[in-house]
């Protein structure tokens, strides 16, 4: 059974003074979010006294102005930032549609980065080769998805990003906002493959500031305050 | 410090079962360096042959070495293979920063990832140099052998080094234009076309102080003499030994941080 539970999540890092010959008024790394401390002491609250639980069926909805830490959130449960104190026990497989176009090659066939996209996915071999010929028919790429990625038009790219994103079956899905591609007739069969996937997903977060589109989709809301 | 060495050998374990992404990544990375050209990577092939060509031009008759063909052919192809690696590894982990914060790769498949391009730079060089050996009529012995174990021994140091340089560049970003700095020096302080003769002197000197003597030692001595260079062999362990444990450590330490400060 999937299940998330969070308890007293808190994420503060530390901003570095990196080691560099650069005069001292240019070391400080940039940073955003509250900002404690001074000198090489500067340290940034990120995530601070979060505590939710979610079972099977949940859809959560992350609201909160920019900057308040949702995308942070979302990253804490996919395991890219690791938590400074607090619990987070997640049961379940969990995967992430954000930056949906990472590693995409120009150079290589749209079908090369599918294999390419999969494998840094996590998929196996036949798991690439099973979801091949739907993620194409999803795309309406055609013959192009053998033709090199860089002679795509911004809507093919995307339409192709779309369909390997959306591809697999989640346990627990993440969502940095609700993603969507290409043109209008496209956008509507992206929206009925977004609703599809969480509906079917044991459990998935989605942070947006699409306050309508939250209350629809979400049976729990959970506000981020920029304190 | 049991749990920092855990973590590191877990992250390595990992990265090493996903040795198709960073393999298919690699192959990729050095397939897009060399697009719409109409060699492709054999340019990596022809880069060092005319690299070498230069060298032995230039310096045969100065050092009047037996055999200096083959002493220049062989000890430029590890020197390339090493400074390449090394040079690249320090802005590994900044080249990657959007994979390091949108995936949850472990962080062990971006130097695998160098690794293999390195390997691959490496394997095009190799047949440039062998084809050197063969056209200067370099004669084939047994002693070859110790040559292809100096080379593993490398190969297996390899994904240590990247760790550690890669590491040092997230921290420390100057270290890019230090490390670039050195090894256009180390070139020239490296027994690459010159030897040290049987006097002392600065030659002797740079030869015994610099580590990078003793990997072209455990590739090259073999090749020229047929024997086994024991005490080069030993160094290069035992400097392998030290940069592993240093790249475990730094893994297990820093690897979770990695994110925060790229």
């Amino acid at each position: 059974m999937v299940s998330i539970r969070v308890k007293d999540l808190r994420l503060i890092y530390r901003v570095r003074q990196k080691l560099s010959l650069a005069p001292r008024k240019h070391r400080m790394a940039k940073a955003g979010g509250n900002i404690h401390g001074t000198g090489r002491n500067r340290y940034v609250t990120a995530l601070d006294g979060i505590s939710f639980e979610l079972k099977a069926g949940d859809r959560l909805g992350l609201v909160g102005p920019n900057g308040a830490g949702k995308t942070t959130l979302l990253k804490v449960l996919y395991g890219i930032y690791p938590p400074t104190s607090g619990s987070v026990e997640i049961e379940g497989r969990v995967d992430a549609l954000f930056n949906i176009r990472l590693g995409f090659r120009p150079e290589a066939t749209g079908r090369r980065n599918i294999e390419l996209r999969g494998l840094i996915n996590g998929w196996t071999s036949d798991e690439i080769q099973e979801r091949m010929d739907d993620i194409i028919a999803f795309s309406e790429l055609g013959d192009f998805i053998d033709l090199p990625f860089k002679s795509y038009s911004q809507g093919m790219a995307a339409r192709l990003a779309f369909s390997i994103a959306t591809s697999f079956k989640p346990e627990i899905l993440l969502m940095d906002e609700w993603i969507g591609a290409g043109d209008e007739a496209f956008q509507e069969k992206a929206r009925g493959r977004m609703m599809e996937m969480t509906e079917n997903a044991g459990i998935s977060v989605l942070a947006s500031h699409n306050n309508t589109l939250i209350e629809k989709y979400a049976n729990k809301i959970l506000h981020l305050d920029d304190y | 410090m049991g749990s920092i060495f855990a973590d590191a050998i877990g992250d390595f374990r990992d990265g090493l079962s996903r040795w198709r992404v960073w393999v298919a990544l690699a192959s990729e990375d050095i397939g897009d360096q060399h697009k719409r050209t109409t060699l492709g990577p054999m340019w990596l092939l022809l880069n060092y042959l005319a690299f070498a060509g230069t060298f032995i031009l230039i310096f045969r008759r100065g050092e009047g070495i037996p055999h200096y063909e083959t002493y220049v052919a062989v000890g430029l192809f590890v020197w390339l293979y090493m400074s390449e690696a090394i040079t690249q590894s320090v802005s590994l982990f900044v080249r990657e920063e959007n994979f390091i914060k949108g995936t949850t790769l472990p962080l062990s498949v971006y130097v695998m990832r160098l690794t293999m391009q390195s390997a691959i730079r490496g394997g095009y060089m190799l047949a440039g140099c062998l084809a050197l050996l063969a056209v200067v009529g370099t004669s084939l012995s047994v002693g070859w052998l110790w040559a292809v174990l100096g080379l593993l021994v490398i190969a297996l140091t390899t994904p240590a080094a990247i760790t550690v340089f890669a590491m040092g560049g997230a921290f420390f970003p100057d270290l890019q234009f230090v490390v670039q700095n050195v090894m256009r020096l180390g070139l020239f302080l490296t027994p690459i076309f010159w030897t040290v003769g049987s006097g002392g002197g600065v030659r002797r000197i740079l030869a015994d102080w610099n580590s990078f003597s003793y990997y072209l030692a455990i590739v090259r001595d073999p090749v020229m003499t047929g024997g086994i260079p024991l005490t080069a062999f030993g160094i290069c362990l035992a400097i392998g030994a030290v940069l592993w444990l240093t790249a475990f450590l730094l893994m297990g330490l820093f690897r979770r941080q990695i994110v925060f400060v790229l």
